[in-house]
């Protein structure tokens, strides 16, 4: 990653404008032609810098506003297979694996859902649960959004430059 | 299009669309409004008016985070009095390594996520912060990340019609 990677990284932050050619459109702040702005997001995605390029959405503003964090403690096996097996269900958007807090939260794995309803929400989680057979977990219902941004923000956040 | 403001079928697809990775070629709104059977015209109005909506945010590269120096993760919980949590909630939201900061409806009432360059930043903020709010050590959970199995947000939008018959009680 250049300097001028970093530039770049920092003017898509704000998001592609919206106009016919958004590449080209972009490169010009940094002099940089349309095709070279597209040949450097391909190679920093190839370095895996570059998870994704997608639109972030405002999902509660579609109506899709029950959130919850759920906290499993899977049965059985261990290793990696209980995070594989939440992670299949297309109801789960994330899966953590954490450590835990002996005798006081014995969770070890957490699972995202969103949906249209907390009821649409704890169908999916009571599915997962019965088709895991992980018994052992605690659905954890957002109620406010105090802060949601990006983990990774080149403007405010990440500051030496590996 | 009796109700214009509303998202309709085609702002649904076209949602649906953009959250797939954009294809890398000069025009690529041309590339994805052709898929769907619409001009360019057409989608960039469209999104023009999503955006204005504040439905799409921001059509922009998700990053990774230990390929840019945050080494360290994890999620805190605090049990929170309901009369301190907008205080206590906007010291933390205040902070850069905080992203994501929700109430929850549990004992543990205040969630949320740190990221670092190490163990040592982390540590460094969340001390800070249990400080600055006088919250004690038996009413936090500190769970750090050993590891990231699925970050893959992806909302499937479905017409209002539908939506009503997968609504389960709540």
């Amino acid at each position: 990653m250049d300097p001028i990677d970093v530039h770049l990284l920092r003017e898509l932050e704000h998001g592609l404008p919206l106009v016919p050619a958004p590449f080209e459109e972009i490169g010009k702040g940094l002099g940089l032609s349309g095709n070279e702005v597209m040949e450097r997001i391909r190679r920093l995605k190839e370095a895996g810098i570059i998870r994704k390029f997608r639109a972030r959405i405002d999902q509660r503003k579609m109506g899709m506003t029950a959130n919850a964090l759920v906290a499993w403690k899977p049965a059985g096996s261990g290793g990696n297979v209980p995070g594989k097996q939440l992670a299949a269900f297309p109801s789960v958007t994330h899966c953590y694996e954490r450590r835990p807090v002996p005798g006081r939260w014995e969770y070890t794995h957490y699972t995202v859902h969103h949906g249209y309803s907390r009821g649409q929400v704890l169908d999916d989680v009571r599915a997962v649960a019965e088709q895991t057979g992980f018994r052992d977990y605690t659905v954890l219902f957002s109620t406010r959004e105090f802060k949601r941004v990006p983990n990774v923000r080149m403007r405010e956040n990440v500051s030496g430059i590996p | 299009m009796s109700t214009p403001s509303l998202p309709d079928q085609t702002d649904l697809a076209i949602l649906n669309a953009l959250q797939d990775d954009l294809p890398l070629v000069s025009r690529p709104w041309k590339a994805i409004a052709e898929r769907m059977g619409i001009t360019e015209t057409d989608i960039i109005s469209r999104m023009n008016r999503l955006k204005d909506t504040g439905i799409i945010r921001a059509i922009s590269p998700i990053l990774e985070s230990r390929h840019l120096g945050l080494h360290a993760a994890t999620l805190v919980a605090l049990h929170v009095p309901e009369e301190r949590m907008d205080k206590i909630a906007a010291v933390i939201s205040s902070y850069a390594e905080v992203s994501h900061n929700f109430e929850r409806d549990h004992y543990y009432s205040l969630w949320f996520t740190l990221a670092a360059q190490n163990e040592e930043g982390i540590q460094r903020v969340l001390h800070e912060i249990l400080q600055q709010t006088g919250i004690p050590e038996s009413d936090v959970l500190d769970l750090p990340t050993i590891k990231k199995i699925k970050i893959d947000v992806r909302f499937s939008f479905l017409p209002a019609q539908i939506r009503e018959n997968t609504d389960g009680p709540d």
